[in-house]
């Protein structure tokens, strides 16, 4: 089984659908799962004992967890000078603290079974350095580095720890965001073109399967930065 | 032997279990985490999973990630016999 965040929508679901495509058994946590068409359970990322609630529901029933995808996340563009530290904190619980519990609650169920692939998200806005993201970006670079950290402990029970970080996916994550901003930042890429969930969506399949048993540690960007 | 020192007995039968040097005898004193730890953190992570395993068959959870538990000891996996004592402290208190 793998289990996602972020489930209920964008990137997350996007890669729940293209998982249970490929008969792989999903289980997909959100805050809000009323919608959610798949095996699902509600979960805030950023509180530790919702998490755990969940792990321990998993447990009970006898899952085998193989995988986590941890897409829950929230964006922000604003200047640092002008975010509230209300929201500076919130991206920072939901986008770092979410991903770190997550993995600290999850990876147990993945050590039993010496296997398992834990995909965090980053932001192609942490190696652009893009303006306007800078306590987003923040939280990714925490992500980035916890999985560098995070691979190594990992890596003595087979399991591989990896970071995509995506460039502006379309998804509803870049409502508000014109599509001047957009352009100015897909241009930064190696590769400038926006790509779709469907291309993160390869790179998790990818990140699961056996085929990429060598790669741990790493963040792959989307579009190359 | 009471039923708390049957389970000590168990705890560190687990560990003399994942020692490197199967002469080491396990005693209170003797450092799980640190410089002079008798295991390295893989072992560690296993004994952890084994005595979550231990606590099941026991009709309890045993929770070796909590603040709770962290703090009320400052780490349990300071000493075997801090483990140990933790370990029969969320027995008997989960029970």
């Amino acid at each position: 089984m793998i289990v996602v965040t972020g489930a209920s929508k964008g990137l997350g679901r996007a890669i729940c659908e293209r998982l249970i495509d490929k008969s792989i058994d999903v289980f997909g946590l959100a805050r809000n799962v009323e919608e959610v068409p798949f095996a699902s359970m509600s979960c805030d990322v950023s509180s530790y004992d919702s998490i755990k609630a969940v792990v321990q529901k998993l447990k009970s029933d006898g899952a085998k967890v193989t995988g986590l995808v941890n897409a829950a996340g929230i964006a922000s563009m604003n200047l640092a000078v002008t975010t509230p530290p209300s929201v500076a904190q919130k991206i920072i619980n939901t986008n770092l603290l979410g991903t770190i519990y997550c993995c600290q609650l999850f990876a147990p169920l993945m050590l039993r079974n010496k296997k398992g692939s834990i995909i965090n998200f980053s932001t192609i806005a942490v190696a652009l350095g893009l303006k306007g993201e800078s306590i987003y970006a923040a939280s990714k670079a925490g992500v980035e580095g916890f999985t560098r950290s995070f691979a190594r402990e990992m890596a003595d029970f087979n399991v591989k720890v990896n970071c995509i970080a995506p460039g502006p996916i379309d998804t509803s994550l870049l409502k508000g965001i014109t599509s001047e901003q957009i352009n100015r930042i897909v241009s930064q890429q190696i590769i400038p073109k926006q790509f779709k969930p469907k291309t993160v969506a390869d790179l998790v399949e990818l990140l699961i399967d056996d085929r990429s048993d060598s790669l741990s540690g790493q963040v792959l960007h989307v579009g190359g930065a | 032997m009471s039923s708390a020192e049957s389970v000590k007995s168990e705890v560190f039968s687990q560990i003399a279990r994942l020692l490197e040097a199967k002469s080491l005898t396990v005693t209170d004193d003797m450092p799980l985490i640190g410089g002079d730890s008798v295991l390295d953190s893989m072992k560690l992570v296993e004994l952890c999973l084994a005595l979550e395993d231990k606590a099941a068959d026991m009709g309890f959870e045993f929770d070796w990630t909590s603040d709770a538990a962290m703090s009320r000891s400052r780490s349990m996996f300071r000493t075997a016999g801090s483990l140990a004592a933790e370990f029969i402290s969320q027995m008997e208190s989960k029970k």
